[in-house]
């Protein structure tokens, strides 16, 4: 097949290493593919934007107001993205141990994967947010009396509670993917004379968790879109400005409104849309004959 | 001299009364088989040899080192014993060659040169040199199957226990691994084999066992067992299978 040199001359930037046991060599056509995909993506956002403007210069609606709002959605932007910097890793982290702990022998690993699993996907995340909110900033005004720590501690807690939440649907993803690996694996890997961490770290967990990663993209695009329930204990994210612009545009002119939404809803877009396709470059990666999850 | 030595050897799962007291000796360089109906118990008794199932009662001794004591680990005694697996049971997400090497490296602390050149001679034994880059997904079943046998090589074990080790296979590729198992056999291999070929049971096995509900009900030369077999549960078998 004949390659592109534009697409020979990107690949050349794109670095090529070796996964060790667990992967396979062929990194640098994935990344390419990556890379392809988010540009694609954002290109057809920017086609997007492109459109909207160009209306906008047509006097559909005041494109004045949409430039003057998006500094300040900016500001919001950078701060749902620090939190989904916060939330998807430690969720996941819980994820991990407590998916582990469900599948092991241990009766009391299990009966506390098991506990709070039931209890932080039982409840509506808004009301684990409160929750933590107000127990953190309890706890801390009978220590230390200053609110402004209690505040900035209890604001983290919010974030906390969220990953708490999602960790509990990725304990469920990562015990589904563990239990998906058939007991052969382990029965060979047990007559080969592999210790159980052994054949846990390199025949256990790289299978399960390449069947694991579609539903956790699932899981991460979903989270991005729950951290803006955090602006209800004061979080000043993407949606919180968005929010506060409304009262003033609704006095000037109800067009507006609509304005507000169509840009926070680019912006979640394209957060989600990079994280989706970077779980998927890492599917790519680590994709081998037999395990694949289907190729959309 | 005996290499695996197996006495009074019991196991239940539930109510189920699996193995009901088996007594075996292998010699070295001995091919073992054993015949018998599905359910009677013959992969249980394997897979209690080399201690993924840990019997209830009796006990096991390889080269005279009693296994089932509780100064032993599992680990050690696997190591010593290679097993192929009806199913193959190839690790899916490695090639052939890293199939082969992952013992090499993590049980035997090989270094990772020592190991490929190492997993590469297995794999050119069976005869699949050329496949060690190949997923389990995009090998045959008897190629699967062959580089089975070299990954349980590759440990250098002591005995080697098949575990109907072509069941599983379409009819054309039967031979390519019964064929290595000869060549094994003929290298001095100790093994123990379940198996329904009755082909490969009389030219290869030194000695068969016919066994039913959980026991050995008799034991003897493949004709003994074939031709003149002393029992009439064995008799009922053997003819309903070289029918």
């Amino acid at each position: 097949m004949v390659q592109r040199r534009w697409l020979r001359s990107l690949k050349a930037w794109v670095p090529r290493w070796r996964i060790s046991v667990t992967g396979r060599a062929d990194f640098q056509r994935n990344a390419t593919r990556f890379v392809l995909r988010v540009l694609a993506g954002l290109g057809i956002t920017a086609l997007g934007f492109g459109l909207v403007i160009w209306l906008g210069t047509l006097r559909y609606y005041n494109l004045g107001y949409a430039e003057s709002i998006l500094p300040g959605l900016g500001q919001g932007f950078l701060v749902t993205i620090r939190l989904v910097a916060v939330v998807i890793p430690l969720g996941f982290a819980l994820g991990f141990l407590f998916g582990w702990a469900r599948t092991t022998r241990s009766l009391i690993l299990r009966g506390l994967g098991a506990a709070y699993v039931e209890v932080f996907r039982g409840l509506p995340p808004i009301v684990l947010i409160f929750f933590s909110y107000l127990i953190t900033t309890l706890a801390i005004l009978n220590i230390s009396k200053n609110p402004f720590i209690a505040g900035d501690v209890a604001l983290w807690m919010g974030a906390i509670a969220l990953s708490l939440h999602s960790g509990a649907y990725q304990t469920e993803i990562i015990r589904a993917g563990i239990l998906s690996v058939p007991t052969g694996q382990i029965e060979a890997a047990d007559s080969v004379g592999l210790s159980r961490w052994q054949t846990m770290f390199r025949v256990t967990l790289p299978q399960a968790f390449r069947v694991s990663l579609p539903p956790l993209g699932n899981e991460f695009a979903s989270v991005i879109k729950d951290t803006s329930l955090l602006n209800i204990i004061g979080w000043l994210d993407l949606a919180q400005i968005g929010l506060l612009q409304v009262p003033a545009a609704l006095k000037a002119d109800f067009n507006l409104v609509f304005i507000i939404w169509i840009e926070i809803a680019m912006l979640y877009f394209v957060l989600t849309f990079v994280v989706t396709k970077a779980v998927r470059f890492v599917e790519n990666a680590y994709k081998v004959p037999g395990l694949e999850a289907a190729e959309l | 001299m005996t290499m695996v030595r197996i006495q009074g050897l019991h196991k239940s799962f539930g109510t189920l009364h699996v193995l009901r007291g088996v007594d075996l000796d292998v010699n070295r360089g001995d091919v073992l088989c054993i015949i018998g109906p599905s359910g009677s118990g013959k992969s249980t008794l394997l897979r209690c040899t080399n201690l993924l199932i840990y019997p209830d009662k009796g006990d096991i001794f390889l080269e005279g080192v009693k296994v089932t004591s509780r100064e032993v680990r599992p680990e050690w005694v696997r190591q010593q014993i290679g097993m192929v697996f009806q199913q193959f049971n190839l690790f899916t997400h490695l090639t052939a060659l890293r199939n082969v090497m992952l013992g090499l490296v993590r049980v035997k602390r090989m270094d990772s040169a020592a190991a490929r050149s190492k997993a590469e001679f297995e794999l050119e034994r069976v005869g699949l040199a050329d496949k060690k880059d190949a997923y389990p997904a995009q090998l045959s079943g008897g190629q699967q199957q062959r580089v089975a046998i070299a990954r349980a090589l590759a440990m250098d074990p002591k005995v080697m226990l098949f575990d109907e080790p072509t069941s599983a296979l379409d009819p054309e590729y039967i031979h390519e691994v019964l064929d290595v198992m000869k060549r094994l056999a003929e290298e001095g291999m100790t093994m123990m084999v379940v198996t329904h070929e009755m082909g490969f049971a009389k030219e290869v096995a030194d000695s068969i066992i016919f066994f039913d509900q959980g026991q050995i009900v008799e034991r003897g030369s493949p004709e003994e067992i074939f031709d003149r077999p002393g029992h009439e549960r064995t008799k009922a078998f053997v003819s309903k299978i070289l029918r």
